[in-house]
């Protein structure tokens, strides 16, 4: 269900509805989503299907308004940002969430990460930058912030060669961390290296999976650790 | 769902062992006892079909050990137990009573009993016993005895075999009944250790999170409160006093987000982190936004935080005044070692020539710069181009970085 849109700016290009991106936002603050959604519908190339004030109304909504991308707030209440990304993408793997939280705040947007966000954006971002990160991640294209690849970078050496099944990064994939750590676009980062920028993006999707796979792991770890790793006899 | 722990299981594999052993040994005596005895040869092929039936399926338990446990297993078993109990009955000379005679199947069928109590529990190794109970009181008219014509001690003989079977399904039933009940004793230990651990370590990040706040952020705050209080007193408000309450909110907005996001690190003695050094100088640049990646906190003396610093610092300020740039990224990393800072803004790029800048007079900085990361063995690296920004990168060894807070060694 489309609603219509009011007043849209003359000025910007306008699509079709059925050809917008179905936006959900989420964040526990009105005036923000608010004003979010009218620069996300201002610039025309989405349409905001859905919005959740807390990480359990994401999750339930998410199910009925089948976003293609949703922005996620990671400070929320009762279920937090990085446990409804969890949820949400375990249960719509095509779906899309690009975090969009305050600065200092890359710890968690790690974990939310790891947990299956695509993209990362500051809530300094203009409308311009937001509306193309959406276009970006819609397209399958993962969205970084230099601190960001920094601490996915930090992330990888942490435990480095201690489990030799556990996914690590690739020489190359290790350098185009590092460039993007250290403020280089796909396009400047594919010039560089004389690669094609969508090599550049499928290296940091493989980055991504793998840093996801990473949690996966730490979990089998835990679970083994703790001994919670034996399914039990099937009832006869 | 319900999981077992490691040390339960291990116990549980043991029983099944255990009874694995014990049905070999059983089949094992009831091999010789058939073949020893002369009565097999009188009675046609019938034991002995047993016996193959019996070799065969205890085989089949075996290989894998996992068969044990197959759902369909304790039935199978129990059809088993119950045909030998009859066969035995069959395979006695008429009018002669089992107990005076070797029992033919000897102590496999007690297997049965066994098997059902660990796989069935208390019940099921009881329920199991009486049917092999009741088959081996069927086994005496069979035999062509009627049940009323035994005597005393061929009473005895029967009621001995049927505890002997109760008492062995309820053996191992009472075996699985435990492991049910210590797997979930397990379990509950393991959660209420796990939850009070994270609790304990909630409590305590809190207290210190508390005290730090209550140091520098909540003081800051009534500061700014009364000095805002008396500037609105005032007609006029001086721009840069406005501005100084600006910085003090934000100085404390910084302060107190590193407290609450990230972890506490426990730094080497007599080190300092070279991100949050930077950090704080980044936060400070009002020009243009300037983003710090770091691969850690990047420990090392303060000494070389602070000449390393001094140099980004004057990076940056190259960045802000020349570069045209619409933001900068300064990232901190150790990677073989070596500290890596580089400092890179997207601005208009230049052609990098010593020569000229020093004759355009712009070498000084670019020469300070240089100094002070050569002081520390270090080198300098520029790499721009016009329209491509700027990329000016620090290295320093990190060995020695480390050595001179004292790492351990040689002091």
């Amino acid at each position: 269900m489309v609603e219509p849109i009011e007043g849209p700016d003359r000025d910007t290009e306008q699509q079709p509805d059925a050809e917008r991106i179905r936006v959900m936002v989420v964040d526990d603050h009105p005036v923000w989503r608010d004003g979010l959604k009218a620069d996300l519908e201002r610039m025309g190339a989405a349409i905001v299907v859905s919005e959740a004030a807390d990480g359990g109304e994401a999750i339930d909504r998410a199910r009925d308004a089948m976003p293609e991308v949703i922005l996620m707030d990671l400070r929320l209440p009762i279920v937090d940002g990085v446990e409804a990304t969890r949820r949400i993408v375990e249960e719509s793997p095509h779906v899309q969430v690009l975090v969009v939280s305050a600065s200092g705040e890359e710890a968690d947007v790690l974990e939310a990460v790891k947990a299956g966000a695509a993209g990362y954006l500051l809530k300094s971002a203009t409308a311009e930058e937001i509306t193309d990160a959406v276009r970006r991640i819609h397209a399958g294209e993962p969205v970084f912030t230099p601190s960001l690849a920094g601490l996915v970078l930090a992330e990888f050496r942490r435990v480095a060669g201690k489990e030799p099944t556990e996914p690590v990064l690739t020489a190359r994939e290790n350098e185009i961390l590092k460039l993007v750590a250290k403020g280089y676009s796909y396009r400047e980062i594919a010039g560089k290296l004389f690669i094609s920028v969508k090599t550049v993006q499928n290296h940091v999707q493989n980055i991504l999976t793998k840093l996801q796979l990473r949690r996966r792991y730490e979990l089998m770890r835990y679970a083994i650790h703790k001994g919670l790793d034996r399914a039990p006899e099937p009832e006869p | 769902m319900d999981v077992i722990p490691p040390q339960v299981e291990r116990a549980r594999r043991t029983l099944w062992a255990g009874l694995l052993v014990f049905r070999w040994v059983s089949f094992a005596w009831f091999a010789a006892n058939a073949i020893l005895s002369e009565l097999t040869f009188r009675y046609g092929p019938l034991p002995w079909i047993a016996l193959a039936l019996t070799g065969a399926w205890t085989l089949w338990l075996s290989v894998p050990p996992e068969n044990q446990e197959r759902p369909e297993t304790p039935w199978i078993d129990l059809l088993i137990a119950v045909g030998l109990i009859v066969i035995s009955g069959l395979v006695v000379p008429p009018g002669e009573v089992i107990g005076e005679t070797p029992f033919f199947a000897v102590s496999y069928p007690v297997c049965a009993a066994l098997l059902w109590g660990a796989a069935r529990g208390f019940r099921g190794g009881i329920a199991a016993g009486t049917v092999l109970s009741v088959a081996l009181v069927f086994s005496r008219p069979v035999n062509g005895i009627p049940l009323r014509d035994l005597s005393h001690g061929q009473v005895f003989g029967l009621v001995n075999g049927v505890v002997y079977f109760l008492a062995a399904g309820a053996a191992t039933g009472v075996f699985s009944l435990l492991f049910a009940r210590w797997s979930e004793q397990f379990r509950e230990l393991a959660a209420s250790a796990f939850h009070a651990s994270e609790r304990a370590a909630r409590l305590a990040g809190r207290e210190s999170m508390g005290r730090a706040i209550h140091d520098s952020v909540l003081q800051s705050l009534a500061l700014v409160h009364k000095r805002a209080r008396e500037l609105a007193k005032g007609p006029m408000v001086p721009s840069d006093q406005v501005l100084e309450l600006a910085t003090m909110a934000r100085d404390q907005e910084h302060a107190l987000r590193a407290l609450i996001m990230r972890e506490p690190e426990e730094p080497p003695v007599g080190a300092a982190s070279l991100r949050d050094r930077i950090e704080a100088m980044v936060g400070s640049v009002q020009e243009m936004p300037v983003t710090l990646s770091a691969v850690g906190p990047v420990w090392l003396s303060a000494a070389h935080v602070e000449t390393i610093a001094a140099a980004v610092e004057q990076a940056l300020d190259n960045v802000v005044r020349h570069s045209q740039a619409t933001q900068a990224v300064v990232f901190a990393d150790v990677e073989d070692n070596w500290v890596i800072v580089s400092v890179r803004d997207n601005g208009r790029g230049f052609i990098y020539d010593e020569r000229d800048l020093r004759e355009a007079g712009k070498a000084g900085l670019l020469k300070s710069m240089k100094g002070r990361v050569e002081d520390l063995g270090g080198r300098m690296r520029v790499k721009t181009a016009p329209g491509v920004g700027t990329e000016v990168e620090f290295r320093v060894p990190y060995d020695r970085a480390e050595a001179s807070f004292g790492g351990g060694t040689g002091g």
